[in-house]
């Protein structure tokens, strides 16, 4: 029979979907005019977000179409429903680009489960969020908007066809939060659900990667996949993993993963943007101990220690590194004559006092790492989370302990490494939800390919945002602060002081505690109940101390009565580098049309403002403020954010470049990870 | 950005066991002091040079050895300087780029298609970047040469070089004896037709040899020879051979005999020739040999021997001075200099790998960009006067290759390049000073501007003293000097005059006489002899006024000269022959010949103009243009402007009087506003036209329309 003759008897053709063995896509190769290409495209793509949120109403008749069908089954009617629906879903998402018509009714009959099990019905500002989220686009919601369960929508629609779904989160609690809260709508509709922890077993994660929908964080996800990565890169070509599949010669038991098909991630820049700086390395004791040994350690400390910066070496603004000078090589090479063993190498002498250098000067205790039971752990720069398992590499982590009076610890060698940037772009397809897009629209597209679509709130936003006030000191700021939160705590109001570093809590809660104000901290030593302190901070007259990343994606719950009285107070003790991480942290207050507001205390010797890269900005904004220009000065400090911003965005296209490069650098060595 | 020590990337190639294929050799060469290993690719043809670090690990490569255990071994017999990881890994990539090297893991067919594709592609763009230089191979000669090469053997031995020396030494002593036929009327010989034709036939003959020079010499000591083909030189088609073999060869001296090999068959050929064209009777066969002199000779030595080109001169330059890849190398210097001393970028990696390379590294740098430019244009000017269409195109890529693409690379350095990260500012600054200081310095910057050109001293017709009549020189009362109306500048006498005055006044008295006898009696004989009477009458007054004549006056006041006028005395004059000048200031010009390039300048532009005689260039007299407007002709005032004499101006050869030119003249007129100083008519005197001032800048701009105008005519 043709397929013409199919058509005309109504039957639509089936497309099987072409078996892959660990979907995942192929790494692009890019030439340098693809690339350009794609940052001119990028400029474009980034201004036609109302064109393209526009496009995306039409889910919403479309799909309550199907309500009064829906609303009249019954609850075994329904199930039937969504048994139904799998084969047409599975037809409709063989291409990956589902159309209107085919997703509609998948919609409505999650719509209506979720109102029956959880007892919430989505709304229409959801369904466009879920939309997006289909057709491959980041889909920005404001906070409070609720995104776990906007993100029901499309995680249902998707596995229903048969796609394995990651929902991806940026912390243990939320993943699991998000799942057991959403557990009863996936079992509705006959879907299974797993979270991913941390401290999972092998056998434990094969199982859970095997469901329908999962929820994990992206470190945990990133890592599996590495892991299984180093297995896969053995065996090359898609092809020959199926052939083996059917020769018995299967790896398929050492995987855990079924392959990258489908992600939606949850805050998505933070996820893709500010955690994409640094690359995921998977590291074991080194087999033999040839090589480095403790003595050139602590030969090389001692040496770095009579080093004096400017004379010796410097650091160059900005940039987290040394740089030898001329003076401390002739030093360095005296000391290598006198020295032993590898110390006498000059390459190896001067790498490892730069590693000693780094140490002493740019990783401070209870910033870049933490002593706990005599162990250096290091600090997450943005969770403020403690990392039991990481280490750095090249004799850092060693000369760190050193100059901690510690004994070193053997090192590590990288076994496995990948970048977030190369991990998230070998999704078949990639989707993302944040309340904090659109300052990223340009790198989002850029690297990802993923568009945003601006998701109108469900009610207008009523948050009010106090002027800036700037001191010239710090200390003069932080009695501001401490005054204005006091005045606050007397008006039973809720605060949520949101602080840079978990060092600058630890300052902030000291002063509090000299006031006798009562208030909770949230720093990395806490990580266990974040979610609870966080989740009370609307109570009426609690004060809350954090880091921006603390808590992230748990709501602020306010008390009754709260609310009327002008709802949860945030306040910025400081600029973050870059302005989305401000957003997110007022992005606090004010969910779901409720009222908030949010103040920003500022002073010129802010981190940000530090540094010899700020000297121009902080000297005219010190100008400025002087005449009374608060303003002016106000901006000068926007202005430096934005170069600092610009810096790390050139350290995140460094990577990306350097990663490309590898491709073809690491050629002989087969695949990359 | 320091290469550091350690790569976080080791992990990826530290358990790789590698292998060397069966095709690649490794040769060990010395270059000022230094060992360097080349590692020859039979494949492909191509060498790769590493360092001696890299050659153990390379050389360790056995496929059993894990690369890490290859590292540790290098780092400790390195123990001063030991490859970084970085350094191996690039090593590795390198290798594995070219295909040198076989890893115990199964080659990645994907990524192997994408470097094939993407090689095919980077040939591609190589023939395209450089259009006047095209290359297509023909066949592989390496048989035949293999069949004949005993032929040749006798001549690469030191009695092979003494026979080429003797006959080149005669070839250069027969064509210095006969310098002066070989060198004359050269242009008018080389550029007729029917040389043409000869020229077409010996080029391609003597090339075919040059290059079989080169194919043999590679041969004689054990190179491979795979390649013969033709080269679209500038759209003439000349073959060319792939002797890169001999780059393997150890020895210094025998890579400067294969890559001298062709320069060396062409002079001998050029020596024979001259032979032959000294003994043989003249006919075609002497033209034609002629013709392979001239290419053999002299084209082969300012072309092929030039080491700023990239043919065989440069080549054996690299070796002689061992300083391999000269060319890339002497740029990146140049860069590297620019780099760390201009931008201050700290850890640029210098390309200077030994002693003494620096001077000829930066000097190699400097001329050879200058000369490239200046060969750009030469070359596509000369194509646009030909195929205008073609021409400018093809000249329009080249000198977008020579200055578009280098002044974007450094655009994009400037911008983008990570290095200056930190220094941008610095950088951009820098250049956009050092930029607007040179656009100052040529744009805005006022320099004088004149134009001079010679000229001769010229005169009206009425300032020229003519004798009045014809007579010997008797005095000459004014030499030179001041004269008023009427004063008495030269006598001259005739004898024949005064005796005939004379013979008149005595026939004149006579026939008085006779009239007074006859009067009273016959009055038809009286009238007859009154008649005589007023015949000898007017004879008379005729003679008194020659005689009056004879005496040369001023007619006017001015300034008389009489040249020559010691040797005068006695010399006769014929009436209306010049015997000297009697100057009004009004009278003096100058003829000045001027090229029609700065024709326009001069006309439109002249503000003071200064006079300044050949006989004393100190004393400058000011002048002024006349108002006539100038002739354009093909003619000189005097042959005394032409380059026979001097001057600018070419003769056209096959004029008899002297005077026409070549290209065409403007003749200007100029006045002097003060007395001139002349000694005789005719001086040479520079004259130079004063245009103010303007910027360096505006006057290029001006001789590249020029240029244009001239060269197609637009």
């Amino acid at each position: 029979m043709s397929k013409a003759a199919l058509h005309s008897q109504g039957i639509p053709r089936l497309q099987l979907p072409r078996p892959r063995f660990y979907a995942e896509r192929q790494d692009q190769q890019e030439s340098k005019y693809d690339q350009m290409g794609r940052r001119v495209a990028a400029s474009v793509v980034t201004r036609m977000v109302p064109l393209r949120s526009a496009r995306l109403r039409a889910i919403v008749p479309a799909t309550k179409k199907y309500a009064q069908e829906m609303r009249a089954a019954s609850d075994a009617e329904l199930q039937q429903i969504a048994v139904d629906q799998r084969r047409a879903l599975r037809v409709a998402m063989t291409s990956g680009e589902p159309g209107v018509a085919a997703i509609a009714p998948a919609f409505a009959l999650v719509r209506e489960a979720a109102e029956r099990t959880l007892g919430f019905r989505h709304h229409d500002v959801q369904l466009l969020g879920a939309w997006a989220m289909m057709k491959g686009m980041v889909a920005e919601m404001n906070t409070g908007e609720g995104k776990t369960l906007c993100a029901t929508l499309a995680a249902s629609a998707a596995a229903l066809s048969g796609w394995p779904v990651h929902v991806i989160t940026v912390n243990d609690y939320l993943a699991k939060y998000g799942a057991e809260a959403m557990t009863p709508l996936y079992r509705f509709l006959g879907l299974s659900v797993g979270v991913v922890q941390a401290g999972q077993d092998f056998e434990t994660r094969r199982q859970i990667y095997a469901r329908d929908v999962v929820y994990c964080t992206n470190k945990e996800l990133a890592f599996d996949y590495l892991r299984d990565r180093m297995e896969v890169r053995n065996r090359l070509g898609n092809l020959r993993r199926k052939v083996e599949c059917l020769t018995g010669e299967a790896m398929r038991p050492n995987l855990r993963l079924r392959g990258l098909h489908f992600a939606i991630v949850d805050e998505a820049d933070s996820v893709l943007i500010d955690e994409a700086r640094t690359p995921l390395i998977i590291s074991g004791q080194i087999s033999s101990d040839g090589g480095v040994d403790t003595a050139l350690f602590e030969t090389a400390m001692e040496a770095a220690r009579d080093l004096k910066e400017g004379r010796h070496f410097r650091i160059p603004k900005d940039e987290k590194r040394i740089e030898l000078l001329d003076p401390g090589t002739d030093l360095l090479d005296d000391l290598g004559d006198e020295g032993t063993g590898a110390f006498r190498v000059r390459v190896i002498r001067e790498h490892t006092v730069k590693q000693a250098l780094s140490a002493l000067h740019l990783f401070h205790r209870g910033e870049e790492y933490i002593l706990r039971d005599d162990e250096v752990q290091i600090v997450d720069e943005y969770t403020g989370r403690v990392m039991a398992d990481r280490s750095w590499s090249e004799g850092l982590h060693q000369m760190v302990e050193l100059k901690e009076g510690l004994e070193p610890t053997p090192p590590r060698e990288t076994q496995s490494r990948i970048t977030y940037q190369r991990f998230f772009r070998r999704y078949v397809k990639l989707a993302g939800m944040t309340g904090t897009a659109s300052d990223a629209a340009w790198e989002l597209w850029s690297v990802y390919r993923l568009a945003i679509a601006r998701i109108p709130t469900h009610r207008p936003d009523i948050r009010t945002f106090g002027r800036d006030r700037l001191y010239a000191s710090e200390a003069a700021k932080w009695t501001a602060i401490t005054e204005r939160v006091a005045e606050l705590h007397r008006q039973s109001k809720p605060v949520l002081l949101g602080t840079r570093s978990v060092a600058a809590s630890e300052e902030a809660s000291h002063l509090l505690e000299q006031l006798g104000i009562p208030h909770q901290v949230l720093s990395a030593s806490q990580d266990s109940n974040e979610a609870a302190i966080i989740g009370r901070a609307g109570e009426a007259g609690r004060v809350t101390v954090a880091t921006n990343m603390a808590g992230r994606g748990v709501d602020i719950q306010l008390d009754t009565g709260i609310n009327e009285r002008g709802g949860l107070h945030v306040i910025l003790s400081e600029r973050h580098d870059s302005r989305r991480i401000d957003r997110q942290l007022e992005g606090r207050c004010g969910r779901q049309g409720e009222r908030g507001r949010v103040e920003a205390f500022l002073s010129l010797e802010d981190e940000l403002m530090r540094g010899q890269a700020a000297a121009l900005p902080r000297r005219l904004a010190t100008v400025f403020f002087a005449f009374g220009l608060r303003r002016a000065a106000v901006r000068c400090m926007r202005f430096r954010q934005k170069q600092v911003e610009g810096t790390h965005g050139r350290m995140r296209r460094d990577l990306l470049d350097s990663d490309r490069n590898l491709g073809q650098l690491l050629a002989v060595s087969g695949e990359l990870e | 950005m320091g290469e550091s020590f350690l790569s976080a990337d080791w992990y990826r190639v530290a358990p790789l066991k590698c292998r060397l294929r069966a095709h690649v050799e490794i040769h060990r060469q010395r270059f000022r002091g230094q060992t360097w290993h080349l590692v020859q690719d039979h494949h492909t043809g191509k060498f790769h040079r590493i360092t001696p670090a890299a050659n153990l690990i390379v050389c360790l490569m056995d496929g059993r050895r894990t690369l890490q255990e290859l590292w540790e071994e290098a780092c400790e017999r390195f123990e001063d300087e030991p490859p970084t990881q970085s350094e191996v890994i690039k090593l590795l990539s390198q290798l594995h780029a070219a295909d040198l090297i076989a890893g115990d893991i199964p080659p990645d067919m994907g990524e192997m298609g994408r470097r094939h594709s993407k090689q095919e592609r980077q040939a591609m763009l190589a023939r395209l970047r450089n259009p006047l230089a095209l290359r297509f191979s023909v066949f592989d000669p390496d048989a035949f040469l293999n069949a004949t090469v005993w032929l040749v053997r006798p001549f690469f031995t030191v009695w092979g070089l003494l026979a080429w020396l003797g006959l080149v030494g005669t070839g250069a002593a027969f064509a210095a004896i006969h310098w002066a036929e070989l060198t004359d009327n050269l242009a008018d010989r080389v550029l007729t037709a029917e040389n043409g034709l000869l020229i077409a036939l010996a080029y391609p003959l003597v090339k075919a040899i040059h290059e079989l020079g080169h194919a043999y010499a590679a041969k004689i000591w054990g190179g491979e020879v795979h390649e013969i083909g033709i080269m679209f030189l500038v759209l003439i088609p000349v073959p060319y051979v792939d002797a890169s073999t001999s780059s393997a060869f150890p020895e210094k001296r025998r890579r400067i005999v294969v890559g001298a090999a062709g320069i060396m068959v062409e002079l001998a050929l050029a020596a024979g020739a001259t032979l032959v064209w000294v003994h043989a009777e003249s006919g075609i066969l002497t033209a034609f040999m002629f013709n392979v002199m001239l290419i053999g000779g002299v084209s082969t030595l300012f072309f092929n021997g030039n080491p700023l080109l990239r043919f065989d001169g440069y080549f054996v330059l690299c070796d002689l001075i061992e300083i391999p890849n000269l060319g890339t190398r002497s740029n990146k210097y140049f860069w590297y200099l620019v780099q760390t001393y201009a931008l201050g970028v700290p850890e640029v990696e210098s390309p200077v790998s030994a002693q003494g390379e620096r001077g000829w590294l930066l000097f190699y740098a400097v001329t050879s960009f200058f000369y490239r430019i200046f060969i750009s244009i030469a070359i596509s000017l000369f194509i646009a006067t030909k195929f205008f269409v073609i021409g400018v195109i093809l000249a329009i890529w080249a000198i977008s290759n020579v200055f578009l693409l280098p002044v974007a690379k450094g655009l994009k350095f400037m911008f983008v390049s990570p290095k200056l990260r930190g220094r941008r500012t610095r950088a951009t600054v820098l250049a956009a000073t050092s930029l607007g200081c040179m656009a100052l310095a040529l744009f805005a910057l006022p320099v004088p501007y004149a134009t001079v050109a010679h000229g001769v001293v010229w005169l009206e017709d009425r300032a020229i003293l003519r004798a009045r009549a014809e007579g010997f020189v008797a005095e000459v009362v004014t030499e030179r000097g001041e004269v008023i109306t009427g004063e008495t500048i030269l006598r001259l006498e005739d004898p024949v005059l005064a005796s005939e005055t004379e013979i008149t006044l005595a026939r004149l008295d006579e026939l008085r006489l006779r009239l007074a006898s006859v009067l009273l009696i016959d009055l038809v004989q009286a009238n007859l002899l009154r008649e005589q009477i007023r015949h000898f009458e007017g004879k008379l007054e005729l003679a008194t006024a020659r005689s009056e004549a004879l005496t040369l006056k001023a007619g006017r006041p001015g300034w008389v000269l009489v040249p020559g006028a010691s040797d005068m005395i006695g010399r006769m004059f014929r009436e209306g022959e010049v015997v000297g000048y009697l100057l009004d200031q009004a009278d003096l010009r100058l003829r000045v010949a001027v090229d029609q390039d700065q024709a326009e300048l001069v006309r439109g532009r002249t503000g003071g103009v200064e006079v300044l005689l050949q006989r004393d260039l100190t004393h400058p007299v000011m002048a002024h243009l006349s108002r006539n407007v100038p002739e354009s002709r093909a003619q000189l005032p005097s042959p005394a402007l032409s380059t026979s004499a001097g001057g600018e101006f070419a003769l056209d050869p096959t004029d008899t009087e002297g005077r026409r030119t070549l290209q065409r003249v403007f003749q200007f007129e100029v006045i002097p506003d003060e007395p001139l100083p002349v000694s005789y008519i005719g001086e040479r005197a520079l004259v130079r036209f004063d245009h103010g001032h303007e910027p360096l800048g505006f006057r290029f701009l001006r001789s590249l329309r020029q240029l244009f105008l001239r060269q197609f005519d637009v």
